[in-house]
């Protein structure tokens, strides 16, 4: 009698499991998917004397939360405070996330990046509205802020944030989650 | 004793009146820190009316560091020059840390003999007995006035050491994110309560270069509130006021509470 019940109930897990992985990729692509973030990054050259920019890349929800960080190029921790609003509503808030997304500074050039719009927890966003923001401060050089607002909607969208005195021109793509 | 007594001067004249004396402020090298092991901080005091030009030495006997666990902690080091005295403080732990620079609360008196003014660090009973009997224009003010300043290691937390007891500033935004063009919001309390009317100036760093000081004059709502837009990132400092008739009216006719917090505007 324990066998039998046992044998049942396997039988219908599996069955429950197979429906549901038949249904997922389904409903994954149908409903969330996420939208793909490509940034075409240009650090200006600069003359004189030159520290590679510090920089930080992070998007903002509609209440000015921060739901991503999606780059940080930094050196050591006493000068992550240098890189004012990503520290102050970001990094100074969730040390785990500052270790996990960190990566080695660059000189200037142009950097091809590409993204998954994604949440720090690696859920797609909502859709809705959101800000990019690029922050790029050098030690004994300038500092630079940009700020681009974006949608989630399954539209593409495409921006080009002017240059400022430490980037040059940077194109912004949001590419929506191709359907079947 | 001579020393002692006219150090005990100088601190009365400081407490008497703020519209009358120099101001006061602590100016700390960094507000806001980021470390994994600690940084050094170094902290300048003085009695200056120039934002932020140090003027004469503040005596730093009673500075006290509110270290985010809620100790108090002294510095490390110090050192009084004849412009301004310096401390020295390891910031090791991650949070807000409140330094204060603080006099206990005391009385402070004054009166005119053939029209001289003369001051005197007693209450209303023993100036009777330390005026001579031509004396006029007897007053006696109870007051405490506090020199403060914030600084955060890392992660902010809301460490604000309040006492309850004369006039106190809340910081409804906190003092590490006080940024430029975002308006931001201090409530002030008088022995506790929410005080409506409290005169509240701010002055932004570097007067000295400016023909226009642009001085923000502010009073308290009937929230004890007020609300301001710093117009650009740097440092400021706040001087408030407070003037009520004293409770006991036996040891002095007014009483009094002061502020000077020195703060941050950040940039964008």
């Amino acid at each position: 009698m324990n066998s039998y019940f046992s044998r049942q109930t396997t039988a219908i897990v599996l069955l429950a499991l197979t429906i549901l992985l038949l249904l997922m990729p389904i409903a994954s692509y149908a409903t969330s998917s996420p939208a793909t973030l490509d940034i075409k990054l240009s650090l200006k050259q600069q003359q004189g004397e030159y520290h590679p920019p510090y920089v930080a890349a992070w998007i903002e929800n509609q209440q000015k939360k921060p739901v991503r960080t999606l780059l940080l190029w930094r050196k050591e921790a006493k000068w992550l405070k240098d890189i004012r609003r990503w520290w102050r509503n970001v990094g100074r808030k969730d040390p785990v996330l500052v270790d996990a997304i960190t990566s080695a500074t660059h000189a200037a050039g142009n950097f091809p990046l590409s993204f998954l719009a994604l949440d720090d927890k690696e859920q797609p966003l909502a859709q809705g509205d959101y800000t990019l923001y690029i922050e790029v401060v050098r030690e004994k050089g300038g500092r630079a802020l940009l700020k681009q607002p974006f949608k989630i909607n399954n539209e593409k969208q495409q921006f080009t944030l002017k240059a400022t005195s430490e980037t040059n021109a940077i194109t912004f793509t949001i590419n929506p989650t191709q359907l079947p | 004793m001579n020393f002692k007594k006219s150090l005990l001067f100088c601190l009365a004249v400081a407490i008497s009146s703020q519209a009358n004396a120099h101001s006061r402020w602590l100016l700390p090298s960094h507000f806001s820190l980021s470390s994994e092991q600690g940084e050094w901080i170094a902290l300048d005091a003085t009695a200056s009316n120039e934002v932020f030009n140090v003027d004469k030495a503040l005596s730093i006997d009673a500075l006290s560091i509110l270290t985010p666990s809620g100790k108090s902690v002294r510095p490390s080091s110090t050192y009084k020059a004849h412009r301004k005295s310096v401390a020295d403080y390891f910031v090791k732990d991650n949070g807000t840390y409140k330094i204060t620079n603080n006099a206990s609360a005391s009385y402070f008196s004054s009166y005119k003999v053939a029209d001289k003014s003369h001051r005197a660090r007693v209450n209303k009973m023993e100036l009777k007995a330390h005026a001579p009997a031509n004396a006029t224009e007897l007053k006696t003010m109870y007051g405490l006035t506090r020199v403060e300043t914030y600084i955060t290691m890392n992660n902010p937390t809301e460490n604000y050491g309040l006492e309850g007891n004369f006039l106190e500033l809340h910081p409804k935004t906190h003092p590490s994110e006080i940024v430029e063009k975002e308006p931001a919001t201090f409530a002030f309390t008088y022995h506790g309560k929410a005080q409506a009317g409290v005169e509240v100036e701010i002055m932004r760093d570097a007067g000295r270069y400016r023909n226009n000081p642009e001085t923000l004059k502010l009073t308290t709502n009937n929230d004890g509130e007020i609300t301001f837009t710093p117009a650009q990132a740097g440092r400021y400092l706040l001087i408030a006021e407070y003037q009520q008739d004293a409770k006991n009216k036996a040891l002095a006719d007014k009483e009094q509470g002061g502020i000077f917090l020195t703060f941050e505007a950040q940039l964008q």
